[in-house]
């Protein structure tokens, strides 16, 4: 079966659910008095943890505990799991494998009913506006802040999820939640570049800037980039040797912007999210691409075309763009024992095998090594560059949360690059 | 020629008594569409120019201003300065999107009004099946009709087999690498089916008698058409072009599918990039510019209705 059927054609056309991933990063938290923490939010240098309107920005070097208020407190432990219940789950969309929630689902004797989004500024108004009574919620890092002083997720009973043992340790005390009290770990990626070597002969592993690949006019037509203004704009600010993603220096962002101005002239290039369809298919020779999509690349080859010719490249020493995606509970989440439960369940390194079959991303979990992806047919051999290494989480750069004033700096230069 | 009978006079008119209520029950019928129609018009209508004219709350997230005296001019500012202003980027965006649907209005035309005509005049017996050929590219969605574009468009697609079977074509055509041409064909593609039956509809209630009689009078074919028909056909070809023309001006999916690359942005995808920006400020631009595209569409459906008027009360 292919491992993503019940994908939506509107997800391979429109905006993607990472599409999305980067539009929810940058809700910044700063709108009065924004102008005095963009020096304080860049990466380099800051002389204490950034915060906006009070609340604090979590940045690896600045790791964030959020608070646990009185009137939102864990629930007790030994709590039965709910009978005759239903679980419900607000995702993605084609992000969870439904064997998975089957499988949950048989195991604990309860329905589980899956409720998709396609955007996380959909999802967190419709969250907002109180009217859906969901158990479970996969957020990004970004909106953490608003979640948890919105009074929007609870804190976790440690209890009920012994599995956390399982995760990686970056991820039980990650620097966005402090003693993971709201969030377990759910996917984790990188971005990079997706090429076709039967049709470039440019190898970005010999290259002396392989950010710069895309940057050829002989490939006019055949080259894009993802349609994401915070993944995008940082490969024009890698390509000129910035690798503070978060930055907000005017200059900088501007540059990046002109950078991909130059490369729409230069290329026509695609803006879009189908990395997973249109390098398989050779329509796209250079696609700027994240891990888990090109990881699938396998199930989308032309009949007769192998795999081996999509190659994969992020940087072996790990300094590129990284990223985790989370699994929370909802504070009014009608069975907060069956999430909890659920929470665990995705933990299970069997259950997160049977995840990975389905949608290519990787979770943190202990076991999951490119050797036993490649050993379980998950992942071709020659694309073993899609997978994600613990050592990325330290040695990588993380597109996070920044100012409003800078967010706007960075959508507007997008903005320009796609009209171009 | 058997005279209507209404026109004859020989059917009674209601008297003034009988008139009051029957308006009333006719106007009663008619309510809970045109109440549904304003409330479906006005309240997204304004909900917008809320937005519009709104603010940001901590978040960076839009948010709506109802009290329209407290509406903030700051994104019509913004919205018009990336127009005209300095670093303007939407003006030559909107003149490529004028220029694609006026080339594929054309086209369409082209090829609508011919197929139109040879169903509403000499299809004969076949009308029905014509009509239900017409009908049939509706029972398959916008989307899936384009999706299926994709495939045919490919450079190992059966398009580009088709030109090098016949010799048309030396290399494979990369259709989906960002040629205008493609997204134009596109939107010929996608709102033709619309054309076609409004041309239909309004060429078949062309009285034959008014041809024949041109013919009679001595005019050839060519003259007959010219001097008969096209005029005849002007309303509906006005409302074949509204229709159409006025959702073309507003698509932004047609090129996402075919092009997708900067070298094709439409008008409608930067509507949808401002509205799907995670910047509150490009979200209430974007609104700015939904609604001054509302309002500038509103001006040929307002021509729309005059010429309408005018023609109805030509015809009495």
């Amino acid at each position: 079966m292919h491992p993503r059927e019940g994908w939506t054609e509107e997800r391979r056309t429109l905006v993607t659910r990472r599409g999305f991933l980067r539009q929810g990063i940058t809700a910044g938290l700063l709108f009065g008095g924004a102008g005095s923490l963009l020096e304080a939010c860049g990466s380099g240098g800051s002389p204490g943890p950034p915060t906006s309107g009070g609340i604090p920005l979590p940045r690896p070097r600045h790791p964030v505990t959020w608070p646990i208020f009185h009137d939102n407190q864990p629930i007790k432990s030994g709590l039965p799991p709910e009978r005759n219940a239903t679980l419900r789950i607000f995702n993605w969309v084609a992000y969870i494998n439904p064997q998975c929630l089957k499988d949950f689902g048989k195991k604990y004797n309860c329905k589980v009913e899956l409720t998709t989004f396609e955007n996380m500024d959909v999802a967190m108004a419709k969250l907002r506006s109180g009217q859906l009574n969901f158990d479970i919620f996969f957020p990004t890092i970004d909106v953490m802040g608003q979640l948890v002083y919105g009074k929007m997720i609870q804190p976790l009973n440690h209890s009920y999820i012994p599995n956390i043992s399982q995760a990686w340790p970056d991820f039980t005390h990650p620097f966005y939640d402090g003693r993971w009290q709201y969030t377990v770990p759910y996917t984790i990626y990188t971005t990079g570049m997706a090429w076709r070597k039967d049709h470039v002969p440019e190898n970005p592993y010999t290259m002396a800037n392989p950010w710069a690949m895309p940057w050829q006019a002989k490939y006019k037509g055949k080259v894009a980039i993802l349609d994401d203004a915070r993944e995008s704009i940082s490969l024009g600010l890698m390509k000129n040797g910035i690798f503070n993603l978060n930055t907000t220096d005017p200059a900088q962002i501007t540059a990046a912007g002109k950078a991909l101005q130059e490369l729409a002239h230069l290329t026509n290039m695609h803006v879009d999210n189908n990395d997973y369809t249109e390098i398989p298919s050779g329509q796209v020779w250079i696609h700027h691409a994240w891990s888990g999509d090109i990881a699938t690349a396998a199930s989308y080859m032309p009949k007769g075309v192998n795999v081996d010719v999509v190659g994969y490249w992020f940087p072996p020493d790990g300094r590129g763009p990284v990223g985790n995606d989370l699994i929370t509970v909802l504070r009014d989440a009608p069975n907060p024992v069956l999430a909890h439960l659920f929470q665990n369940y995705m933990l299970d390194i069997n259950n997160v095998l049977t995840n990975i079959s389905f949608n290519g991303y990787m979770q943190p979990v202990n076991g999951v090594t490119p050797q036993r992806l490649v050993a379980e047919q998950l992942l071709p051999p020659s694309l073993m560059s899609t997978v994600v290494l613990p050592s990325y989480f330290r040695r990588g750069v993380m597109e996070l949360q920044i100012p409003v004033t800078a967010n706007a700096l960075w959508e507007q230069a997008w903005l320009q690059a796609k009209s171009a | 020629m058997t005279v209507p009978p209404r026109a004859s006079g020989l059917v009674s008119r209601p008297s003034g008594r009988r008139k009051e209520p029957q308006r009333l029950f006719w106007a009663a019928l008619a309510a809970p569409g045109i109440i549904w129609l304003t409330v479906l018009f006005i309240v997204p209508f304004y909900t917008i120019a809320a937005i519009a004219g709104g603010t940001l709350d901590v978040f960076g997230n839009p948010v709506a201003v109802w009290n329209p005296l407290r509406w903030r001019t700051v994104n019509f500012t913004a919205a018009w300065h990336d127009v005209a202003g300095a670093s303007a980027f939407v003006g030559p965006i909107i003149v490529r999107t004028l220029i694609y649907v006026a080339l594929a209005s054309l086209i369409s035309l082209l090829i609508a009004y011919p197929a139109a005509y040879f169903v509403a005049r000499f299809a004969g017996r076949r009308k029905a099946l014509f009509l239900i050929l017409l009908i049939a590219p509706f029972w398959i969605s916008y989307m899936m009709r384009m999706l299926a574009w994709i495939d045919l468009l490919q450079t190992d697609g059966y398009i580009n087999k088709a030109l090098s079977f016949l010799h048309l074509v030396s290399q494979p055509v990369d259709w989906l690498g960002g040629l205008p041409a493609t997204v134009i064909l596109g939107l010929v593609y996608g709102y033709i089916p619309y054309l076609i039956l409004v041309l239909y509809a309004g060429l078949d209630r062309i009285d034959p008698a008014l041809i024949e009689a041109g013919r009679d009078l001595g005019l050839g074919r060519v003259r007959t058409f010219v001097r008969v028909t096209l005029p005849l056909s002007r309303q509906p070809i006005l409302t074949g072009m509204l229709i159409t023309v006025l959702p073309m001006l507003g698509d932004y999916f047609t090129n996402q599918l075919l092009s997708g690359t900067t070298g094709t942005t439409m008008f409608g995808n930067v509507i949808d990039d401002q509205l799907n920006s995670s910047a509150g400020i490009f979200e209430g631009q974007g609104a700015v510019f939904s609604l001054l595209f509302l309002l500038v569409l509103i001006a040929p459906m307002i021509y729309y209705v005059v010429a309408t008027n005018r023609s109805s009360r030509a015809a009495t």
